[in-house]
């Protein structure tokens, strides 16, 4: 569903991603870690579109990024985003945020996007905030109505840029159940995180980034219990001191 | 010091300070409109990319705000004739008002648009969204809140630096208080008629903002109303 194979990225002199190589299985839910500026937010950008690549191949759900024959837009329907800082549309409430881009990009009529918009957002638990505009929502509120916006698209695959690191500790199990249950449904999901529970939960495998390389992949048991190189040691004790 | 006001002469040229106050009105709605186009174009080429489209509007912008209006009014009244181009007198006023005040409304919407963060060009991006979708859907409606206080500003500017096309014997509000004050030898009646119009046109453009805030749902972004 998606491969890189060998890709490299400069921001100016700053190597941020280094030789690549890892693909990602249909239905598969894989969990990028790492320390801070390890290039993970950047990688999974990658695959959208929102970074671009120098050299090596990035190929998501058949096509290959930087070809003329792939056209970004169109791809970029098929994948869901969400962000760190939940980017809704401030001047729209909830049901137009989950319904702007179905209407508008995938031309399914109001009605019919409006009702499945309801039906999002009811799944992930704000059936009471349909008309509520973002500032009247918590951030764990916000962050779901993100992740509805996301599912509204039908989307077959679904990257999360550390969903939980701008939320007050106590909306963040709010927004992991909902996570869980997308991944519960069997999307293909790359999910940029540090909350280990989650990871042990529904992540098929675990990728350690540091300095913009991939040091380790591994099932979230073997990582977490039995980490192999120093670096991913390093790493998660710092995480898990407290 | 009253008893040598005389406000008999005003109402006694209150017709002509009333046509006056009309075509200050239409050339200033005019105007604005050609400067509001004016501003549009400007703006959309110093956002593009592109050195060829940016590097004119900017030249542009800079020219416009470096130089005093009345030197521009005077080029295009006197300088393009000599040219070879003569436009009347009207017609070089309201060109002269749309040129001079689209540069300025170019930065403020420049400004709007700017002012919207990255994070929701993004999300319209990664949505699927193209570059006009995000424009119409995501940015314009959010950059229109911030932009209107300013543009109603640079709405009021205009107005009164319409008072330079009394300079090119334009009939407008300062032209009518200048022909009472110099027949009549009544300057403190002509243009303190003069300066009641400009504050009612004033208080008018202000109300009219608000409307136009309350009509395109304009309140501060997420509140309800």
């Amino acid at each position: 569903m998606i491969e890189f194979r060998g890709v490299n990225k400069w921001f100016g002199a700053l190597h941020v991603l280094k030789d690549i190589t890892l693909s990602v299985e249909p239905r598969e839910v894989v969990v990028v870690c790492g320390p801070s500026g390890s290039g993970k937010s950047t990688l999974i950008r990658c695959i959208n579109g929102l970074e671009t690549i120098k050299d090596g191949d990035l190929v998501v759900d058949g096509q290959r990024l930087g070809d003329r024959a792939t056209n970004m837009t169109e791809l970029r329907t098929e994948i869901g985003f969400v962000f760190q800082a939940f980017n809704l549309y401030p001047h729209k409430t909830a049901l137009e945020n989950v319904t702007l881009a179905p209407i508008h990009v995938r031309k399914i009529p109001r009605g019919e996007a409006e009702a499945s918009g309801r039906e999002m957002l009811a799944k992930v638990g704000l059936g009471d905030k349909f008309n509520a505009y973002p500032s009247e929502l918590s951030g764990g509120q916000q962050q779901r109505v993100a992740i509805a916006r996301c599912l509204c698209m039908r989307p077959k695959i679904m990257l999360f840029d550390e969903p939980t690191s701008a939320l007050d500790p106590e909306m963040i199990s709010e927004v992991l159940d909902v996570m869980v249950g997308v991944a519960e449904e069997g999307m293909t999901m790359m999910v940029v995180t540090h909350e280990m529970g989650f990871a042990r939960k529904v992540a098929q495998r675990v990728v350690f980034m540091d300095a913009g390389a991939v040091v380790e992949t591994g099932t979230p048991d073997e990582f977490f219990s039995d980490p192999k190189t120093d670096r991913s040691r390093a790493f998660l004790s710092k995480i898990l001191r407290h | 010091m009253l008893e040598n006001f005389s406000f008999r002469t005003i109402v006694e040229y209150l017709p002509l300070f009333g046509q006056g106050f009309a075509a200050t009105l239409w050339l200033s709605i005019v105007s604005f409109a050609g400067a509001l186009a004016v501003g549009i174009i400007l703006c959309a080429m110093n956002l593009q990319r592109s050195r060829l489209l940016q590097l004119p509007a900017k030249i542009y912008i800079d020219a416009i705000r470096a130089t005093p209006l009345l030197a521009q009014l005077y080029f295009l009244y006197f300088g393009l004739p000599r040219l070879g181009l003569v436009l009347p007198e009207l017609v070089v006023g309201i060109l002269a008002l749309a040129l001079n005040s689209g540069a300025y409304i170019a930065e403020i919407i420049r400004a709007g648009i700017l002012s919207i963060s990255r994070g929701q060009v993004e999300a319209g991006i990664a949505s699927g969204m193209t570059y006009a979708q995000r424009m119409r859907l995501v940015i314009l409606p959010q950059a229109i809140r911030v932009t209107i206080p300013p543009l109603l500003g640079q709405a009021i500017v205009l107005v009164k630096d319409s008072a330079l096309l009394s300079l090119i014997s334009v009939a407008e509000l300062t032209r009518a208080g200048q022909l009472l004050a110099s027949d009549r030898f009544m300057p403190a009646e002509g243009f303190i008629t003069t300066a009641a119009c400009y504050l009612v046109l004033y208080y008018g453009l202000k109300s009219l903002a608000a409307f136009s805030a309350r009509w395109l749902g304009v309140r501060p972004i997420g509140s309800r109303t």
